[in-house]
């Protein structure tokens, strides 16, 4: 359903950065897809350009085989830090988009309140985003993107500014939500640097390199789920072991440290 | 870089030593010759006070930050201080430096350089105070850590802290005081016309009394001038060095990504910009909103009351008996003083929310082209520099040929007071729409936000807080200029239009009431805090609703 060919980004400033070189992939109808790599390996950047919200220089990327253009509606994203409007009460931030789209107030009103039931907080509909918690933040901002009824979600790092604790419980949400077949939201793409979270969570893992950004290994996972009872196997930490070293020879070729690299388990 | 940048400054020295030259050989006029020594002593008398500021505001400022105690007490006394109209204080002070001096030239400049000084000081004292609250708590701790304390401690911890601050609180306040030297050079009290050699004297007397518009015009040019030329080889270079390490400067040239995000909150934490949203989701707020409890606001009051009685019982030798008060308080006019309230409160309304459409306008704009924010601050450099009080002559002629009598005169006020209220708006707006975050301008796009939506939903509430904390430090600066747009000398005659301001003028000015002068400066006092209590800190709490914070 999506498709990127030969997409070369360059930041043009003192000195032309190149961030993404050539990348080309395809996402298949309902996979769990994960983009992992290095801090500063264009992934985010990737993932922007799939939003439309970040233009690019070179290359193809066609949802349902036509050019991305701008921003879509059928494509949604959650950010790292969450971009909730702190102006704005939980029921508001998910009703807004939909009100932008065209949908009435009650209408619309109805929709946001059956999608923060979804995830658990429809007892906080009139909280402002400065009295939740991270997690709490980061399910508002899931019951927006839903909201919209995209077909593609996207996720920046949706679990690195939380706590261990609360991102264990909420990538199982994730996956619960990503596994409901009333959704219609099917395709999740996912961008991370911790190397076990997109084991655990993804069909497929993507490996980038660092500057320039390229896709250095593909990595099918072939784990079943529920994985939350295959964690402490050995294929589980074999495919974990394999990326990190992937990535690690990826580091060494372009003469980088690798930072912030995290292996924590799930 | 460097290269080019001393080039500039080789060029902006020769271009203000060209003016002089085709200024002092060109112009005819008397006093002309005196130039360089008028533009030497404005110069000598504005960084003095600015060095005094600096010393006192430091002290202050530190004495504030490390003691709770000393806190409690000067902080809610400097804010009562900062938002009452300064310049209803001067001739006050004028009168007791006069009497006290009997009338010697030390004794004028020294109430010229005490108006300056209370216009001066408060940016300087409020900037430190905001940036030792916005250390970060771990640094605090670290340092806690290490058994930081006392000396070491400010040495090591809080002036590193505080020096962008105390740049961007020195930037404003030299600005303040340029701003205000007209009013401190040039005073007419009871009559008598009192004029220091200086720079803001000579273009009040180009004015008034040679009646020579092209003189003022070509004398408020080279203040102009200056003011840029010494800003731009002073503070601009310091705010750059700061700007440099973790701190930014507000208006970075480039406009940096990520910025906002980032743990450390953007120079200048001074008053008029003390305000903003805090995105970030960690555990910040240590440094909780500055809300005063009533003792204190009830101490403060007092004190500034008995510094009042006591300025007004020094100027008065002989403590006016309750005779005198009723006679003083009961002339004639005293009838009027309703309408007069309503009058000078319509002009200041009228006149904020001019500035306020201006300023929404130019802000949205810098939000929506960044082309646009880039060309604001040169706008805001000029503007800031200009001194009002000196553009009334030039202003009333222009507007007056337009509009005759009255309205002439009631547009000609409400433009000053735009000149003069406008700026603290603007760059409130400006810097509050620089660091609205990534995160969330991309939410806006990606949802297909656009136009009027994205105004409503993004950028209007994103600004609010700017928007009023700007508007109290507007309103304030706006009593404070309303007592000379409403009475301004012209030629030989004084144009005048009714309302608290001129009422307040004439009080000092053409009868020397002590008496009535104190009471209407109390009524005037008044209003500014109720104005304050009941419309601002209403709407600040509606903001905090949603985790908006107030320095």
């Amino acid at each position: 359903m999506l498709e990127v060919r030969n997409l070369v980004k360059e930041f043009s400033g003192e000195r032309t950065v190149v961030a993404i070189d050539g990348v080309s992939f395809e996402v298949r109808d309902d996979e769990f897809l994960c983009i992992v790599g290095p801090s500063g390996c264009g992934k985010s950047t990737l993932l922007r350009i799939i939003a439309g919200i970040e233009k690019w220089n070179r290359g193809e990327v066609l949802f349902h085989g036509k050019p991305i253009e701008g921003p879509n509606e059928k494509i949604m994203m959650i950010f790292q830090h969450f971009g909730l409007l702190p102006w704005k009460t939980a029921l508001e931030n998910v009703q807004l988009p939909l009100e932008v789209h065209g949908i009435d107030r009650q209408e619309a009103r109805k929709i946001a309140l059956e999608y923060l039931q979804k995830v658990g907080l429809s007892e906080f509909a009139d909280t402002y985003p400065h009295d939740l918690s991270g997690g709490m933040k980061q399910r508002v901002g899931i019951a927006r993107a839903l909201a919209m009824r995209p077909e593609i979600l996207l996720m920046d790092e949706p679990f690195s500014s939380l706590d261990e604790l609360t991102a264990s419980t909420l990538r199982r949400e994730v996956l619960r939500i990503w596994a409901d077949p009333k959704l219609s939201t099917k395709t999740f793409i996912m961008v991370s640097h911790n190397v076990s979270e997109a084991v655990f969570m993804a069909d497929r893992v993507l490996v980038m390199s660092p500057r320039p950004g390229k896709i250095v290994e593909e990595v099918e996972v072939d784990i079943p789920r529920p994985r939350v009872e295959h964690t402490r196997d050995p294929r589980f930490f074999d495919i974990v072991d394999h990326i990190i070293s992937v990535i690690e020879a990826a580091c060494a070729a372009s003469a980088r440290a690798c930072e912030n690299l995290l292996v924590k388990s799930c | 870089m460097p290269r080019t940048q001393n080039f500039g400054y080789a060029f902006g020295f020769l271009a203000i030593l060209l003016i002089y030259v085709l200024v002092l050989s060109l112009v005819k006029n008397p006093e002309i010759g005196n130039l360089p020594y008028y533009t030497f002593r404005t110069f000598a008398r504005i960084t003095a006070t600015y060095i005094i500021s600096l010393v006192t505001g430091l002290f202050f400022g530190l004495l504030a930050a490390t003691y709770k105690t000393a806190s409690t007490i000067l902080v809610p006394l400097f804010d009562v201080l900062q938002s009452i109209p300064i310049l209803g204080y001067f001739p006050a002070a004028i009168i007791f430096f006069i009497s006290a001096f009997q009338g010697a030239e030390i004794g004028l400049e020294l109430a010229a350089m005490l108006l300056l000084y209370t216009s001066m000081e408060w940016a300087i004292f409020f900037g430190i105070i905001g940036a030792v609250k916005n250390i970060p708590a771990n640094i605090v701790e670290a340092a806690k850590s290490f058994n930081l304390e006392g000396l070491s401690y400010i040495r090591h911890v809080v002036l590193p802290a505080i020096v962008p601050a105390l740049i961007s609180g020195s930037t404003l306040a030299w600005g303040d005081g340029w701003f205000f030297m007209i009013a401190a050079e040039y005073i007419t009290y009871g009559g008598v016309t009192y004029s220091l050699p200086g720079l803001g004297s000579y273009l009040a007397k180009a004015a008034y009394e040679y009646g020579d518009m092209n003189l003022a015009v070509v004398l408020l040019v080279i203040i102009t001038a200056l003011v840029m030329y010494i800003n731009f080889l002073t503070w601009h270079r310091l705010t750059e060095k700061a700007g440099s390490g973790a701190y930014k400067p507000i208006f970075a040239s480039t406009w940096s990504r990520r910025f906002a995000l980032s743990g450390v909150r953007r120079l200048a934490p001074v008053r008029r910009i003390g305000m903003s949203f805090r995105f970030r989701h960690s555990v910040l707020s240590v440094s909780k909103k500055r809300m005063y409890t009533k003792i204190e606001k009830g101490v403060a009051l007092m004190a500034l009351i008995f510094l009042v009685l006591v300025v007004v019982m020094l100027a008065q030798p002989n403590v006016p008996s309750g005779d005198e008060i009723v006679r003083s308080l009961t002339i004639p006019e005293m009838a009027n003083l309703p309408f007069y309230t309503l009058a000078t409160l319509a002009r200041l309304t009228i006149a904020y929310f001019v500035s306020l459409a201006i300023a929404l306008t130019m802000g949205i704009l810098a939000a929506e082209r960044k082309g646009f924010a880039l060309v604001f601050y040169p706008i805001y450099d000029i503007g800031q520099s200009v001194p009002i009080l000196a553009l009334f002559p030039i202003l009333f002629i222009s507007i007056s040929q337009v509009f005759g009598g009255r309205l002439g005169l009631e547009i000609t006020s409400i433009t000053m007071l735009v000149a003069d209220m406008i700026w603290y708006l603007f760059l409130n707006i400006v810097a509050a729409v620089k660091t609205i975050p990534d995160e969330i301008r991309e939410v806006s796009q990606l949802l297909g936000m656009k136009g009027l939506k994205r105004i409503r939903h993004i950028i209007l509430p994103a600004i609010m807080p700017a928007v009023v904390t700007g508007s109290m430090l507007s309103w304030a600066t706006g009593w404070n200029t309303v007592i000379f747009s409403e009475y301004m000398p012209y030629g030989s005659e004084v144009l005048s239009l009714p309302g608290l301001g001129s009422f307040l003028d004439k009080a000092a000015y053409q009868e020397g009431n002590t008496v009535l002068l104190g009471f209407l400066l109390l009524v005037m006092t008044c209003l500014v805090i109720a104005v304050d209590r009941f419309v601002w800190r209403k709407l600040l709490r509606k903001i905090e609703r949603y985790g908006a914070e107030v320095m």
